[in-house]
């Protein structure tokens, strides 16, 4: 029985390093590519002469950091806004009863299921038509299109979970409601408040078709500017790679900080018990 | 501490009415039960007093002054939920010091700390002070709860079946701690429940209330054996009351009420009144309630009383109940619980006419008891309360 388990555990953690290898591969393979020189990137593997040089073209040659910075103005105010208007959307959709309610939330919902391709020619030029063309304000708010609804599906079920009571008991215990919010309500959704906001935060940050459309000069976001690396001559795979690599990092970290409350939080509001 | 009106509160849900053109008075320091079947306005009429729900029609007042547009914090009410309602990520301390550390009603630490650990004790869950609500038992949550409300000095007290999700055994000693409580609470108190016992062990008055109107309102004796209709009848008592038709019989100058079979008579006690009020009251036809308890029976055959067989035999705890198929009727009767019968056995009932309930048969509405004892106390209770 014993050596029976012994194989299995081995057999399950050969599979599961197997997996490991297949997700992770492509980014050992990008960090990889990224220490390489134009001129190994073809006729190397593993075994290469590893050099800066691409980090050094592209952080301190280029103005990388601005379109660093560009794509963290706008998803972090996309979030917020997302958040200060989501959340008592979210509530209203959890608590009270109106006509028409679960079409209205529906409606919000069906804003992710058209591709974004679909409906960005008409803004870009509606964008020009009202100024609103390669402004930050202008990519926030049409980022609310992907951040929003995440926020309020995934808030509304953690509001629909706390039972109208608790609110009701604060209340008599002699809590104001906006006291009621956030010192009772707050804390029990922050868990889902937390994760949605950092998968709303990933989903803004990779977005490109709204920023290769609707920005371009003045805004540029790093997915957008990533493509520069691409000359006419030749394609800078390596100085590619140290973009990629680089604007891969404000999520991984987010991610790495708030790991504790990211599965759960995800699943807990959607499932009810 | 507050006496507590409500003047003709009338609360609808979209095209449902919840509550009928409700009228209570619950005196300062009384302990008031609402007691009803599932779905009858308890809850809500709770609400309403808590300033959770706002009434369409009518006022709510708490020592004359007028609540209706005061917010539930402003309220001064503490209110135990029926699903507890505790804080789930607050500990067992926080959720009790949860009021005195609000706005409206802060206290100092230490004052919360002596309070936390006093009702806590009368509680006996100062054990648990540090755990979060997801730790405890159900009947450790519902303490909690308690506790919440005990900490406060509050107008009155609101409870919504507080007793109703524990187990048997801890409901019962829950609702002894509960009376024990109530004599050292000395404030007011609107307890709602669906259980008998519960609504006559603690209610000083009871409220019977049934789809959103009130139907009686009175001490335990009084809605025990003055039930102004058979609903109420059947709501109070356990087993339920036996209601049997009968008819007004009338030979040589004697009054009998003529019931389950034809020629059945019972001579009705002349002493107790019953005469005069079925009488005047111009009704024949009547629904007559004997209490399990009053019942007697026997195996044997004995002149005068009515034969019937055994229909069933259930025991419920210390006692039983016996089933007696008479005609068509069926009579729950106490028995004790180690009686030997067999089913369909011949069976021997007396029916205590002195200890009946008449009731209109058309309209269900009390008429009269012939039961002397029982309107001598109620009496003598009225006199006790006119002098003070």
């Amino acid at each position: 029985m014993k050596r029976k388990r012994i194989v299995s555990n081995a057999v399950k953690n050969g599979l599961l390093a197997l997996y490991a290898l297949f997700a992770l591969f492509p980014l050992f393979w990008m960090v990889l590519i990224s220490f390489k020189s134009d001129a190994q990137m073809f006729n190397t593997t593993f075994i290469f002469n590893p050099t800066l040089e691409n980090y050094d073209a592209v952080l301190l040659r280029t103005d990388y950091f601005k379109y660093f910075i560009d794509s963290i103005i706008v998803s972090v105010i996309a979030v917020l806004i997302s958040v200060l208007a989501g959340v008592p959307a979210a509530y209203a959709l959890a608590r009270y009863d109106f006509k028409k309610k679960e079409n209205l939330a529906f409606t919000i919902l069906s804003f992710r299921f058209a591709p974004e391709i679909l409906v960005v020619l008409p803004l870009f030029m509606i964008y020009q038509k009202i100024g609103l063309y390669d402004t930050y304000f202008g990519l926030i708010w049409v980022y609310q299109l992907i951040t929003m609804p995440l926020l309020i599906w995934v808030i509304r079920g953690y509001f629909e979970d706390i039972s109208v009571e608790i609110e009701h008991a604060a209340q008599v215990d002699g809590y104001s409601w906006w006291q009621v919010f956030l010192k009772r309500l707050l804390p029990l959704i922050k868990p889902g408040l937390v994760s949605a906001s950092l998968l709303a935060f990933i989903f803004a940050w990779n977005n490109f078709t709204f920023p290769l459309m609707l920005s371009g000069t003045y805004v540029e976001t790093i997915t957008v500017a990533s493509l520069k690396y691409i000359a006419s001559d030749t394609v800078h795979y390596g100085q590619m790679a140290v973009a990629a690599t680089v604007s891969a990092l404000p999520a991984v970290i987010f991610a790495l900080l708030i790991q504790k409350h990211l599965v759960r939080g995800l699943s807990f509001g959607a499932v009810k018990g | 501490m507050a006496k507590i009106e409500v003047v003709n509160v009338t609360k609808r849900f979209g095209k449902f009415t919840a509550l009928k053109n409700i009228n209570l008075e619950i005196k300062d320091n009384e302990f008031f039960v609402l007691f009803g079947p599932a779905g009858a306005g308890k809850t809500t009429l709770l609400n309403n007093v808590a300033g959770i729900q706002i009434p369409e029609e009518g006022l709510i007042r708490f020592n004359g002054e007028i609540m209706n547009r005061i917010d539930p914090a402003h309220r001064n009410v503490a209110m135990v939920f029926e699903n507890y309602a505790l804080y789930p990520n607050l500990t067992v301390y926080e959720n009790i010091a949860s009021p005195l550390r609000s706005p409206l009603y802060k206290k100092d630490n230490a004052t919360i700390n002596r309070e936390v650990h006093r009702v806590a004790e009368l509680l006996r869950i100062d054990h648990l002070l540090e755990r979060l609500p997801s730790q405890i038992s159900n009947g450790q949550k519902q303490r909690v709860a308690i506790g919440r409300a005990l900490v406060r000095d509050p107008n009155v007290f609101l409870m919504d079946e507080p007793l109703a999700h524990l187990d048997a055994k801890l409901r019962h000693y829950m609702r002894s701690e509960l009376k024990e409580m109530q004599s050292s609470f000395n404030t007011t108190c609107i307890y709602v429940t669906h259980d008998f016992l519960e609504a006559v062990s603690l209610g000083d008055r009871i409220a019977i209330i049934n789809e959103g109107s009130i139907i009686q309102v009175g001490t335990r004796e009084e809605v025990y054996y003055t039930p102004c209709n058979e609903f109420v009848a059947a709501l109070v008592g356990e087993p339920e009351i036996n209601l049997v038709d009968g008819r007004l019989f009338v030979d040589n100058g004697k009054y009998y009420v003529e019931t389950l079979e034809k020629g059945y008579l019972l001579p009705l006690p002349e002493s107790s009144g019953i005469v005069r009020k079925l009488v005047d009251s111009e009704v024949t036809e009547y629904h007559i309630g004997f209490r399990p308890n009053n019942i007697k029976y026997t195996f044997e055959k004995k002149d005068g009383l009515i034969r019937g067989t055994v229909y069933g035999f259930e025991s419920i705890g210390n006692k039983a109940v016996l089933i007696a198929k008479v005609g068509e009727k069926y009579i729950r009767m106490i028995a004790p619980n180690d009686l030997k019968v067999k089913l369909d056995q011949a069976v021997y009932v007396e029916l205590p006419i002195h200890k009946a309930i008449f009731f209109d048969a058309q309209t269900t509405n009390f008429i009269g008891t012939s039961d002397e004892a029982a309107i001598y106390r109620l009496v003598q209770e009225q006199l006790s309360k006119g002098v003070q």
